[in-house]
């Protein structure tokens, strides 16, 4: 019972990070009908970011989070807005090719530059734990939730209370008819692109702090993005969260209980009974077909 | 988009039956470079002919049908690691079994899938596979299989020469039937067909069926000439997506792309090879990058193009924002 609890806590923990990556692949699904398979290399190259930042002058990674998602929101934008733009409206096989080619790029640039070696980081705080009723419980993680969630919150109000935000909701709508309403389209689809590259990193900036950074270690993260879009329904923060939280605990006792080389198994049938029984997520909004 | 009716442009579709025809006497050159590098080009190709018949002429983009590949090395090592069976068209005949007989089960319910949904269902279904596969220990688990290869190398040669060319007839007459008009119904338009009397989901899954028989076929041969299976090997992710590149390359939803876009990618991916091993994979991302921003229907389409350097930039700024 104990392992059970145990499963269930690390489950939720991570669910948080999970959480983190969804929203940023939820927002350029949902407003572009666009399934970006290079989500995971930007969650990668959050990590790195991190990971150079703290091998070069000691900053804390909680302080590179920041920094990493304005470098990766920057990246993010300039790739919709010069290579992505050229052919959104292109049918989804297109986008789908593109940017699998563009995740192939960034993992191998990587790879040249910092090799295949696993890296890591380790601060001051890295093991430090504490104990309830026989659980343990990382520091780490637990600041780690936390900060998941203020990003959360944060996308929350930005989406709702901000003019961009707003235009973006509306975007999602209607295109043509935003259009008509003065919005800016191509730079707009770039924000989002941008905004979603950038949570990514953020996310990765999250991983660093727990898990050994490798130039394809973001590769599982578009497959968890799309999970947990499907799970929670697609276009809402609540059910990113909530698919990202259900998603970390199927994950915690399926490698507990099940095996832990058969991940992605377990991913795929959590994803066809979801599927196949709500198709359109437990928090069940409208979605793009 | 017409390419010259529903087979393709006819002057590419003769140019590209001249280059299989060609590619038959490769083995007489007694040059095992050539012969291997022949052998890829028809591997891909037949994989590329499969996924077509589902992407391209039914609209349904799969991610996964490596799957299918895979299950094919793996009929066939298993064929010789327990039954010491190692005739070639016996391991062919079942890896395609194996590959119909699962494409009908997985068919009905992926198949009510749409998009999106489709794409990333088969991708997790190639992932899972790969890791079921390899934690099964009567295929080898871990450790993987060899396969004792023919004393007639050129064997394995003339056979994926021949399940390639039966794949491009086999694109052909199903392009030209009652079948190729459903799909591409499906493909413009699903409720339209249906409201018109095709029966989506037997057709969907026929064509996904037939996919699967190809690249079952393909696997078979793969497995006997490359003497060793393992998961990794078999459900490479380079096989899985080399040949959606070159349908898109060549052509989607035309029966000449496939061999064109797999003779072209081949080449370039030669080339890169000996001359940039480091930043191979690197590049390939560029030409995909590429390819897409520029050529997002491929190469036989320009062939029909209409209106010079004009209709060509018209054409290729059409999906702008």
């Amino acid at each position: 019972m104990q392992l059970f609890w145990q499963s269930l806590v690390n489950g939720i923990l991570v669910g948080g990070i999970f959480a983190v990556v969804a929203l940023g692949f939820s927002l350029v699904w949902g407003i572009m009908n666009i399934i970006n398979l290079a989500h995971g290399s930007f969650v990668m190259l959050g990590a790195y970011t991190a990971y150079v930042l703290f091998s070069t002058w000691h900053v804390d990674p909680f302080l590179s989070l920041p920094v990493a998602f304005v470098l990766l929101y920057g990246f993010g934008y300039c790739i919709q807005r010069f290579v992505i733009n050229f052919v959104v409206r292109a049918p989804i096989l297109t986008t789908f090719l593109l940017t699998f080619g563009l995740s192939l790029l960034i993992v191998n640039v990587v790879l040249l530059i910092f090799h295949g070696d696993t890296k890591g980081i380790t601060t001051q705080y890295s093991g430090t734990n504490f104990s309830i009723g026989g659980v343990t419980v990382g520091w780490v993680k637990v600041w780690t939730l936390l900060v998941a969630l203020a990003i959360t919150a944060l996308m929350q109000a930005f989406l709702t209370r901000t003019k961009t935000g707003r235009a973006i909701r509306a975007t999602a709508m209607d295109v043509d008819a935003a259009q008509l309403s003065g919005v800016r389209v191509a730079h707009l689809y770039a924000v989002v692109f941008g905004l979603g590259a950038g949570l990514a990193g953020a996310a990765g900036v999250l991983i660093s702090l727990s898990y050994s950074l490798q130039p394809s270690m973001g590769d599982p993260f578009v497959i968890t993005g799309f999970v947990v879009c499907v799970l929670g329904g697609l276009g809402s923060v609540q059910g990113a969260l909530l698919g990202g939280l259900v998603y970390g605990v199927i994950e915690a006792l399926g490698s507990q209980y099940i095996g832990t080389g058969l991940q992605d198994a377990v991913a795929l049938v959590v994803l066809l009974i979801v599927l196949i029984f709500r198709p359109r997520g437990l928090l069940g909004k409208a979605t793009a077909s | 988009m017409s390419l010259g009716g529903i087979t393709g442009n006819v002057t590419a579709l003769r140019v590209t039956v001249g280059i299989l025809v060609a590619l038959a006497f490769v083995p007489l050159l007694h040059n095992s470079y050539y012969e291997n590098l022949g052998r890829g080009i028809l591997m891909y190709a037949t994989l590329s002919l499969g996924w077509n018949i589902i992407g391209g002429y039914t609209g349904y983009v799969s991610f996964g049908n490596v799957v299918f590949f895979g299950l094919g090395t793996y009929t066939s090592a298993a064929l010789w690691q327990h039954w010491h069976q190692q005739n070639i068209a016996l391991a062919v005949v079942c890896a395609m079994a194996v590959g119909i007989a699962l494409a009908l089960v997985l068919g009905v319910p992926i198949l009510r899938l749409r998009g999106h949904y489709f794409g990333i269902a088969t991708l997790g279904i190639a992932l899972a596979t790969q890791e079921i596969v390899a934690n099964v220990d009567w295929l080898g688990a871990g450790s993987g299989f060899t396969v004792r290869p023919l004393e007639a190398y050129s064997a394995y040669y003339y056979a994926m020469w021949i399940v390639c060319a039966a794949s491009m007839l086999a694109t052909f007459l199903i392009a030209r039937s009652k079948l190729g008009y459903a799909l591409v119904a499906i493909r413009e338009n699903e409720e339209a067909a249906a409201v018109l009397g095709v029966d989506p989901t037997r057709y969907k899954v026929t064509a996904w069926a037939i996919s699967a028989a190809m690249a079952g076929a393909a696997g078979a041969v793969f497995a006997g000439a490359n003497a060793f299976i393992d998961a990794p090997t078999a459900f490479a992710l380079d096989n899985n997506v080399f040949p959606i590149v070159m349908a898109i390359l060549g052509g989607v939803g035309t029966v000449a792309g496939p061999l064109v876009g797999a003779l072209i990618l081949t080449a370039i991916n030669e080339t890169l090879w000996s001359h940039f091993p480091q930043i191979h994979t690197l590049f390939f991302g560029a030409v995909i990058v590429l390819v897409v921003m520029f050529l997002p229907r491929g190469l036989l389409w320009l062939l029909n193009l209409r209106g010079g350097w004009k209709g060509l930039r018209a054409s290729v700024g059409a999906y702008r924002a």
